[in-house]
């Protein structure tokens, strides 16, 4: 029986004092070692439903659940088994890679042996190990993305969040990215991310939630959806469900 | 607490590739004590070291002007430099020209006037004691000092030198008085004996500095005033070092992962807290010592360290706090870099102003002196010259100690309501 790690019931996130919520009543199951794509417009609610699923904001109603180890969690306690990679770039670009990495590092609270292992496999793996010492404000955008996930990783986390892994990067990069998320799921991190690289998702995600205006329109595998809409690709899905309109 | 100690180091990386902001913090206040020092000591000297230049028009018939330049002369408060022919309005332009803060005309008339004052305050007095009539009583002359003062030379100068000068006239006149005095009363000249004891039991005037504890008072000047006050405004002024360094974190991106590693934004704080505090401790550690070791080599006085350390370390740490904790609150209020380094940097300059650092608060009207005291660089202030400049002990240090506490926690409290507010707690 698949087993959940995150129950989503009921979620809404107004912002100040808009009335119309970014995320409006989300319920959302997420099985333990999955790799669930979050998909969807400009401004549909992504962003803020991942910042709620990893603590960063507290939901206006509703309640998230994390079950990790067969013990129950709410946000603020599952943070220590939480990983999360934004879409901005968020380390410290006057220090170097081996700065960043050690800083976070401690602040996960990692024992100094496993951290000089740990930094010297990431860095090692993400190709970055020659420049180890330099300010990451040199740093290419690939390099950039690159360390920027490395630091979501340090601590082995059993749910990983990323927002835009892959944004403005060269195949390269986004190769050597994919491959180190999948060693990290295959060992049994579950992982809940957001592109808006629907191609290259269709073929990473296990499973797939569709999201406008703050609601899930439709979740399931890739093959479900496809032959439940006729249509090609998620692209296509993705304009049938949403239509053609701009967003902002 | 490795955990901190991590935080730490970081915040200390982060500062030492803050090149903009160590200059602010370090070298732009080493160059503010040095210039204002310097300025302030030798306008000090201008005034007090008797050194002022001055020309002057004697064109008095009588022996009273010739005396009054010889008193001017060797008075040592001036350097005299006489033109006896000009008009007083040539006078006027060469003194201009001749960079001469001061030109000081002696009318025609000058002794025949004074004679003629004295002479009719003599009538009176003798009048009085009966030993005179109406009939002989001498109707007063119009005569005037002018004094021309170059534009440039500020009033609170003007007015020493005006006070100067009629100190000197004023003796001038009693002496004639009391020469007319004898004259009436049949003597050529006054006694010896008399005229030595008019002349050299005057009641003298001793100038001390009062002061609060019992230790031997500090001499003030413009190094005892001036070391406190710019190191106060250096470490308030980190609040574009910290502030923007706050508000540049938290819009980065760092901030929102750190939310996901609790406590790291906790230590964080802190961890920023705790450097910068070392930032303001060494800002003053380093003007104390530039103070106390440079100035003398350069003909500035010395700093003196107050006796008691303990209380020095005690306002030093509140100030200091003061000032991170000011800082804290604005990088959290503030929305952008430009916000935080524009609000703080006025901000400082303001309080910096009201509080005393420029121009002392007793020279205030009496609504900015009672307006000084909203600035925490007037408390801060306070405290360091009750040490540096009174000796003050911890009874007359408790106002300001007390008032940068509460400034302190008001900070931090506003700090973390917002922080709570915010999600990042």
């Amino acid at each position: 029986m698949e087993q959940k790690i995150i129950e989503i019931q009921s979620v809404f996130k107004n912002y100040g004092k808009s009335i119309v919520p970014a995320v409006d009543g989300i319920c959302l199951d997420v099985v333990k070692g999955e790799k669930l794509g979050v998909f969807g417009p400009n401004g549909a609610g992504k962003t803020t439903l991942i910042s709620m699923m990893c603590g960063i904001l507290k939901p206006t109603r509703g309640t998230i659940n994390y079950t990790i180890n067969e013990n129950q969690f709410d946000a603020k306690t599952a943070l220590k088994f939480i990983g999360y990679v934004p879409q901005d770039f968020a380390f410290y670009p006057e220090l170097s890679a081996e700065q960043n990495l050690t800083y976070f590092g401690k602040m996960y609270g990692l024992n100094s042996q496993i951290l000089i292992k740990k930094i010297d496999f990431l860095l090692e793996k993400l190709g970055l190990s020659a420049v180890r010492h330099k300010k990451l404000s040199t740093y290419s955008g690939g390099m950039k993305r690159r360390i920027n996930l490395a630091i979501g990783i340090l601590n082995d986390p059993k749910l990983l969040f990323l927002d835009e892994p892959t944004v403005g990067v060269d195949v390269q990069s986004k190769y050597a990215i994919d491959q180190l998320l999948d060693e990290l799921n295959e060992k049994g991190t579950t992982i809940v991310f957001t592109s808006h690289h629907l191609k290259e998702s269709e073929q990473f995600c296990d499973r797939i939630a569709l999201i406008d205006k703050g609601k899930i329109i439709e979740i399931g595998t890739l093959q479900t959806l496809l032959s439940t809409y006729q249509v090609a690709d998620l692209e296509e899905l993705l304009i049938h469900l949403t239509g053609k309109e701009l967003r902002d | 607490m490795r955990k901190l100690i991590a935080s730490i180091k970081k915040e200390f990386q982060l500062l030492i590739h803050d090149k903009v902001g160590l200059l602010l913090m370090y070298a732009m206040p080493i160059v503010l004590v040095f210039i204002i020092t310097l300025v302030q000591d030798s306008a000090f000297k201008i005034v007090n070291d008797n050194q002022l230049e001055i020309l002057v028009t004697n064109q008095d018939k009588g022996a009273l002007g010739d005396s009054l330049v010889n008193i001017l002369k060797k008075s040592g408060s001036f350097i005299v430099e006489e033109h006896n022919q000009l008009s007083e309005h040539s006078m006027q332009q060469k003194g201009i020209k001749d960079g001469k803060l001061a030109s000081v005309f002696i009318p025609s008339n000058f002794s025949e006037a004074i004679q003629n004052n004295t002479g009719s305050v003599t009538k009176l007095i003798l009048k009085e004691f009966g030993m005179n009539d109406d009939s002989l009583m001498i109707a007063n002359k119009n005569t005037q000092l002018t004094i021309y003062f170059d534009p440039i030379l500020q009033q609170n100068y003007q007015y020493t030198l005006v006070t100067n000068i009629q100190t000197i006239l004023f003796g001038m006149e009693n002496q004639v008085l009391i020469h007319n005095l004898f004259s009436e009363m049949g003597y050529d000249e006054i006694p010896d004996y008399i005229a030595e004891k008019l002349t050299g039991e005057q009641t003298p005037v001793v100038a001390k500095q009062a002061s609060l504890g019992k230790k031997q008072t500090v001499v003030p000047n413009s190094t005892q005033h001036n070391v406190p006050a710019w190191s106060i405004f250096a470490m308030f002024f980190m609040v574009v070092s910290l502030g923007g360094n706050i508000v540049k974190e938290r819009n980065s991106g760092s901030f929102v992962r750190l939310m996901t590693i609790p406590p790291s934004f906790t230590f964080t704080l802190i961890s920023k807290m705790l450097i910068y505090l070392g930032v303001a401790m060494s800002q003053l550690l380093l003007l104390f010592s530039i103070g106390y070791s440079i100035f003398p080599l350069i003909g500035l006085p010395a700093l003196q360290i107050p006796a008691s350390l303990a209380q020095l370390v005690v306002v030093a740490l509140l100030s200091g706090m003061a000032a991170v904790s000011y800082a804290v609150l604005i990088g959290t209020y503030a929305k952008t870099q430009e916000q935080a380094n524009g609000f703080g940097a006025i901000s400082i300059v303001i309080f910096a102003a009201i509080g005393g650092i420029w121009v002392p608060t007793f020279v205030m009207p009496d609504y900015m002196q009672t307006i000084a005291l909203f600035s925490p660089l007037y408390w801060c202030l306070d405290g360091f010259y009750t040490l540096f400049l009174k000796n003050g002990d911890w009874n007359e240090l408790s106002s300001s100690t007390i008032f940068l506490s509460f400034f302190v926690i008001v900070c931090q409290i506003l700090t973390f309501v917002k922080l709570k507010f915010q999600n990042y707690l």
